[in-house]
């Protein structure tokens, strides 16, 4: 069994260690994380919301009209956002399964985040009346 | 390199003594600026002129033996081939030394390896065979060699190992060092344990572990590409099984 001789480790959020140079892949990786915990986050609450009509037809009405609000409609764009840069990393991530791209993998990620920004604009301007309008 | 126009280079070390220190320290130094000079060589200026109290890792002092691997102004580097004038060209003022991180602290800039070492015995880095031995060697042709030409370059530095958010959130977690291993053993055409090696390596304590995050391609001091061995062992692991090999 493995025991380390002494207990003590440096971490990256020791004094002096900081800033550690986050490069592509760890972005790519935390992002990537996050905007899967924001989707699972939305999921919960879509099925919460869903389930609403198991209280018949006048109750699932009212959750929806609830809904229709300004901060749920910016809150929407921000799950588009989300979608939109886990799926398309998640390909990246496949390529690299298949052997695609390994070495390329900051140009990928490049791409992805292009991609995802056009994407996240896109949705801007459809998403802007229902929040602003 | 352009000479530097510098006389004295602020160095600022880790210090920590499990036996004595309660909190680490970081020493500051002003160290004489000498033209060519490396990160080892502001080190043993501290040993050698004003605390001789200093712990660090070195032997070969080029770059070969893989012993003084260090996380320098935050980035994994081997002191004896990183020059100062170097560090401070990318825009730092002052260097920081620091042992590697997410590996229990021994003294000052010397870390516990145990675990990386255990792990690359685990994978069994030598040669397995099942045929007679030859006179005389085991031939490879230049192809056959140039699969595995990338991956004996490892110095065994340890810096990856270090570098790996998935070996510090996972105890159990073989490493990108070890995984690059099993793989150079899996496609070097002399070697006949392939499918025992993929079996070891295809589980969540190994290949599988990798999150493809590439901090270990971007600390390897002789820039291996770990990633893609470990995902070429993912493949193979996966064409292993689809054959029913396991
Ligand atoms: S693969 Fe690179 S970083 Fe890892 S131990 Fe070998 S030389 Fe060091
Ligand atoms: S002293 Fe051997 S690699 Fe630096």
């Amino acid at each position: 069994m493995y025991r380390p001789v002494a207990s003590r480790e440096v971490r990256y959020a020791d004094l002096d260690l900081w800033p550690f140079r986050i490069k592509a892949g760890m972005w790519a990786w935390i992002l990537h994380r996050v905007t899967g915990l924001v989707i699972v986050f939305y999921l919960v609450l879509h099925i919460l919301v869903i389930s609403s009509v198991l209280w018949g037809p006048g109750t699932f009405d009212a959750t929806m009209d609830a809904l229709r609000r300004p901060v749920f409609a910016a809150g929407e764009l921000m799950l588009v956002g989300a979608g939109l840069y886990h799926g398309l990393n998640g390909i990246r991530i496949i390529l690299f399964d298949l052997g695609v791209g390994i070495r390329q993998q900051k140009a990928f990620f490049a791409g992805v985040l292009a991609l995802s920004v056009v994407g996240f604009a896109w949705a801007a301007k459809v998403f802007w009346p229902l929040i602003f309008g | 390199m352009a000479k530097l126009d510098i006389e004295r280079i602020r160095l600022k070390v880790y210090r920590f003594d499990p036996e004595t220190d309660r909190e680490a320290r970081i020493d500051t130094h002003d160290v004489p600026y000498v033209d060519g000079m490396t990160v080892l060589d502001a080190l043993f200026h501290v040993l050698e002129k004003i605390d001789g109290s200093l712990a660090f890792r070195f032997s070969c002092r080029e770059g070969i033996c893989g012993a003084c691997a260090m996380f320098i102004n935050g980035s994994y580097r081997l002191a004896c081939e990183t020059q100062v004038a170097r560090v401070l060209r990318e825009g730092h003022r002052e260097l920081h030394v620091m042992p590697l991180p997410h590996l229990p602290v021994i003294k000052d800039l010397v870390v516990d390896m145990t675990r990386f070492w255990q792990n690359y015995e685990a994978i069994a880095p030598w040669i397995v065979t099942r045929t007679a031995d030859p006179e005389k060697e085991r031939l490879q042709s230049p192809a056959q060699r140039k699969l595995i030409d990338e991956y004996v370059g490892c110095i065994l530095c340890g810096s990856c190992f270090s570098s790996c958010p998935s070996v510090w959130t996972g105890r159990e977690y073989l490493g990108p060092n070890a995984m690059m291993k099993t793989y150079r053993w899996v496609v070097d055409s002399r070697d006949d344990a392939a499918v025992e090696r993929l079996g070891r390596a295809g589980n969540e304590k190994g290949a599988w572990r990798c999150h493809t995050i590439f901090n270990c391609t971007e600390a390897c001091p002789k820039k291996i590409n770990q990633t893609s061995a470990i995902q070429g062992l993912k493949r193979r692991t996966v064409a292993a099984m689809l054959r029913g090999a396991r």
